[in-house]
């Protein structure tokens, strides 16, 4: 993980003014139903399984035949792939960009070196801002993503990257706990994510989330 | 069997251009232009309206999904076909139209479903084939995803041909 945050000190993925700022008149809805005790008493391994779990439904919708082995590594549990052909991968987003490469799909880090560069922004998002965030944090997270959506199919613009895919894994947890009205309040990311949850071979392991798609409180203010 | 489509040649229904070329590979029809548009199905059956032409072309190719996956999508898209037909193609005042439209939009990525129906190609085509909409486009306030859904479904093949045709042959 060390090359992977060392490289997210150079640039922070989206404008940072709307940054955490932090409420403490969330809904409750939030803090509610799924306060796991596990969740909180072993967030790392926690981790370290969502992330194993993850490169496994990974490899599963590039298509490979054969799963690969993974290890993990220090407190955090970063993964590792120990390839065959030289130095051991470290990291999520490193062991995910190499798969891509090697499913032969490199069209899933971006087409142009734009698009390349959007992919790779989201991608430490995910890593950086994501994981391990703690909860109070969640609803500025929550709002940034859904401003960022209001314009966009996916979070490179009009195609299909590996970073829907890794962000989609990222912020499953937090999807299945909102409620109905929450959803809908951050309609953006609830459309992005009920549309990649459908997106082909993608959802593997994890279950699907109901998201209406028709609103219901239209009064509210958005 | 061969299917014929004739399109009228002074004036191109633009949504049936564009189904046309999203069905060319799986259907095996042949296109031609004319003095008017029909689709000639054999000697005896043949459709000159627009959606009866489009209904068809979708269920001569239900591998590409064009009339949803279900009767549900089916009828969905039967809503948004009159949709495009009776309050978007024509109309002098798009705006009633175009607030339901965006409330519609707004949890979805396609209108019906979770990929490309007849209701995104006939909606998308009114749009753009009607005189109020270019102005309507270049304002960014109103509509944020109408314009969202308008701009992704352009940026795609199919879209992208038939639009920039459209576009050249009009100057």
């Amino acid at each position: 993980m060390q090359k992977t945050l060392s490289e997210s000190k150079r640039c922070s993925p989206i404008t940072v003014k709307s940054l955490p700022v932090r409420s403490n008149h969330g809904p409750a809805a939030l803090q509610s139903p799924s306060n796991r005790a596990e969740q909180r008493s072993c967030p790392q391994w926690r981790r370290a399984n969502m992330a194993l779990m993850e490169l496994a439904s990974l490899e599963k919708s590039l298509g490979f035949k054969k799963a690969n082995k993974y290890s993990t590594q220090g407190n955090n549990k970063t993964p590792i792939l120990q390839s065959n052909k030289g130095a051991p991968l470290i990291g999520l987003v490193t062991i995910a960009s190499h798969l891509v490469q090697e499913a032969a799909q490199p069209e899933l880090l971006g087409r142009t070196a734009e698009q390349r560069a959007v992919v790779r922004q989201w991608l430490e998002y995910r890593v950086t801002q994501l994981d391990g965030c703690p909860k109070e944090d969640i609803r500025s997270i929550l709002k940034e993503l859904n401003q960022y959506l209001e314009d966009k199919v996916y979070l490179a613009g009009s195609d299909f990257t590996l970073a829907d895919i890794l962000l989609y894994y990222g912020v499953h947890h937090i999807m299945a706990d909102l409620s109905v009205q929450e959803k809908e309040q951050h309609m953006n990311l609830s459309r992005w994510f009920d549309h990649i949850q459908h997106y082909p071979g993608i959802r593997q392991h994890l279950p699907l989330v109901v998201v209406l798609r028709n609103r219901l409180y239209t009064g509210g203010h958005h | 069997m061969t299917v014929n489509l004739t399109v009228d040649e002074t004036n191109p229904p633009l949504v049936v251009l564009l189904t046309a070329q999203y069905v060319k590979d799986t259907s095996g029809i042949s296109v031609q232009e004319g003095k008017e548009t029909t689709l000639r199905v054999s000697d005896s059956v043949q459709f000159c309206d627009v959606n009866s032409i489009l209904r068809y072309l979708a269920r001569i190719t239900p591998s590409l999904g064009l009339y949803g996956s279900d009767f549900m999508e089916q009828a969905e898209v039967d809503h948004w076909l009159e949709f495009a037909y009776r309050r978007v193609s024509g109309q002098s005042s798009l705006t009633p139209a175009l607030e339901d439209l965006d409330k519609a939009l707004a949890l979805r990525t396609f209108l019906v479903g979770y990929t490309v129906t007849l209701a995104d190609l006939s909606v998308w085509a009114a749009l753009k084939g009607s005189s109020g909409w270019p102005a309507i486009l270049d304002k960014s306030g109103p509509f944020p995803h109408i314009h969202r859904w308008f701009s992704f479904l352009s940026s795609q093949a199919p879209f992208n041909s038939v639009g920039s045709k459209m576009c050249s042959g009009n100057t």
